[in-house]
């Protein structure tokens, strides 16, 4: 397998936790997210209709329940698409009506520090002045 | 291939734009639409992605609508329904709901028509008022880019009742279709669906269909295409699927009660072909594959289904993903065919 090549997206204080950016990597567009403190990326097309994914409306969601019930979980960590708004979690790509067929893909992300080069592993402090990477 | 979008939503930037197009007393008012009954999408139903520069509500900036449709898909035509003012066609106060009537045309025309001669207009009537709607339909329909009437599906009394046909009979006259787009059922003065209200926006949205169902069985059953031999109905936003079982449905019953419609000489599915279309969005999406072509045989397809997108609506399709792959001649007549030669488009 092609080993991964990292790429640098920004520094920490730009991406500040429930907020999402949108780059271009090796001409695919991606968006980078901050999940309560975490870093995730997933591809910015929805496999229904290729919709831009990752400019949709970060949320939560509903867990199934008796009738009845509402119990919302997972704030922030729900990603719905801008058309037809199908929910994929942000952590896995994997969308919530049926995580096995539909999916969108994901990649790695590390938070590296700014001075040396040297991967932080996960999670630990993280430095507002270091660089969220993403490897694809 | 040649394309056209028979369902694209525009809305001003600010509700000032009609109302300063309305008389002294309603322009003070502001504009106010008759609410729903408690039930929103809570997503919205705008395509957050669709906004403005600066923050423009989606669907108010004719440049942004270029850049996202027209050009994005290399389209001829997009065909404007001011979905957002269709309320008027449940509007309890009538006098109100005209003012609205006649701004929202008059803006159509100076803001978006003006800007490009790929946007096509709707008038949008009130089913309030049936004669001071046919006099809109004579004032606005003689404009090269004007299509098409528009109204509300929602009604308290199916649209194919003669209370309503002075609507018809001016849209006949002015060479134009009606269409019909759903979004004020179970709002202002309409009814709910035949088994009362719904109690999510799941619900609503699933049942709209009910609704085009009764409008198209009233329509045809009530006479209105035998009393109208050259008007033709759009049905815009209220599915597909149902067509084929609603026509075999009302042709065996034709069969045995032929004796209290005997205006309809010939089975009602006849009329149907001939002179109702359907849009596509939001489009069927069956459990098997093949399934959504069998369904387009069905239905004639190839004679009665244009391609709409309800750009810049959460739901909305687009013209290059929302089909499987079609036959050439069934697709150039979905995506051009077939709305060209209803709205007279030659080129």
């Amino acid at each position: 397998m092609k080993e991964k090549i990292a790429h640098e997206i920004c520094k920490v204080s730009e991406l500040p936790p429930g907020e999402r950016i949108i780059i271009e990597i090796e001409g695919k567009s991606i968006g980078v997210f901050n999940v309560h403190g975490e870093f995730f990326a997933l591809r910015n097309t929805c496999p229904h209709e290729g919709a831009e994914l990752c400019k949709g409306t970060i949320t939560g969601m509903n867990l199934p329940s008796e009738v009845g019930e509402y119990n919302w979980v997972r704030d922030g960590e729900i990603i719905r698409c801008p058309w037809h708004a199908w929910e994929f979690d942000i952590k896995t790509g994997k969308s919530i009506f049926n995580p096995h067929k539909v999916r969108v893909k994901c990649y790695d992300v590390e938070v590296e520090g700014s001075e040396e080069k040297s991967v932080a592993t996960f999670p630990v402090e993280v430095n507002e002045e270091d660089i969220v990477v993403v490897y694809l | 291939m040649k394309l056209i979008d028979c369902d694209v939503h525009n809305v001003p930037v600010s509700m000032k734009e009609i109302s300063e197009r309305m008389p002294a007393y309603f322009r003070q008012r502001g504009i106010h639409m008759p609410g729903s009954f408690g039930i929103k999408n809570p997503m919205g139903v705008l395509r957050v992605d669709a906004q403005g520069p600066n923050g423009e509500p989606a669907g108010s900036v004719p440049s942004v609508m270029k850049e996202q449709l027209l050009d994005a898909y290399d389209m001829d035509y997009a065909v404007l329904i001011g979905a957002k003012f269709l309320g008027i066609g449940v509007h309890p106060e009538v006098d109100f709901a005209l003012a609205i009537m006649r701004a929202y045309n008059d803006w159509q025309s100076e803001v978006w028509l003006a800007d490009d001669k790929r946007f096509l207009g709707s008038i949008i009537v009130t089913q309030m008022d049936p004669v001071a709607s046919a006099a809109e339909i004579r004032r606005m329909g003689k404009q090269k880019q004007v299509v098409q009437v528009v109204m509300t599906s929602a009604t308290r009394v199916p649209l194919g009742d003669r209370y309503y046909w002075p609507i018809y009979e001016a849209a006949q006259e002015m060479g134009l279709p009606i269409a019909l787009h759903p979004g004020s059922e179970c709002t202002g003065v309409s009814e709910s669906f035949s088994a009362g209200y719904p109690a999510s926006y799941l619900e609503w949205h699933t049942n709209l269909s009910q609704n085009f169902m009764a409008q198209l069985t009233s329509i045809v059953c009530r006479g209105v295409l035998n009393e109208y031999k050259e008007l033709n109905f759009v049905f815009v936003e209220g599915g597909f699927g149902w067509v084929p079982s609603l026509l075999w449905r009302l042709d065996k019953n034709w069969k045995a009660l032929r004796n209290t419609v005997p205006w309809l000489k010939r089975a009602p599915s006849e009329y149907v072909f001939e002179r109702c279309r359907f849009t596509t969005q939001p489009v069927e999406e069956p459990f098997g594959r093949g399934e959504l072509e069998q369904t387009m045989r069905m239905m004639q397809a190839e004679r009665t289904l244009m391609f709409s997108s309800d750009y810049p609506h959460w739901d909305n399709d687009s013209p290059v993903r929302a089909f499987p792959k079609l036959d050439d001649d069934l697709k150039q007549a979905i995506l051009w065919k077939t709305a060209a030669e209803l709205y007279h488009l030659t080129d």
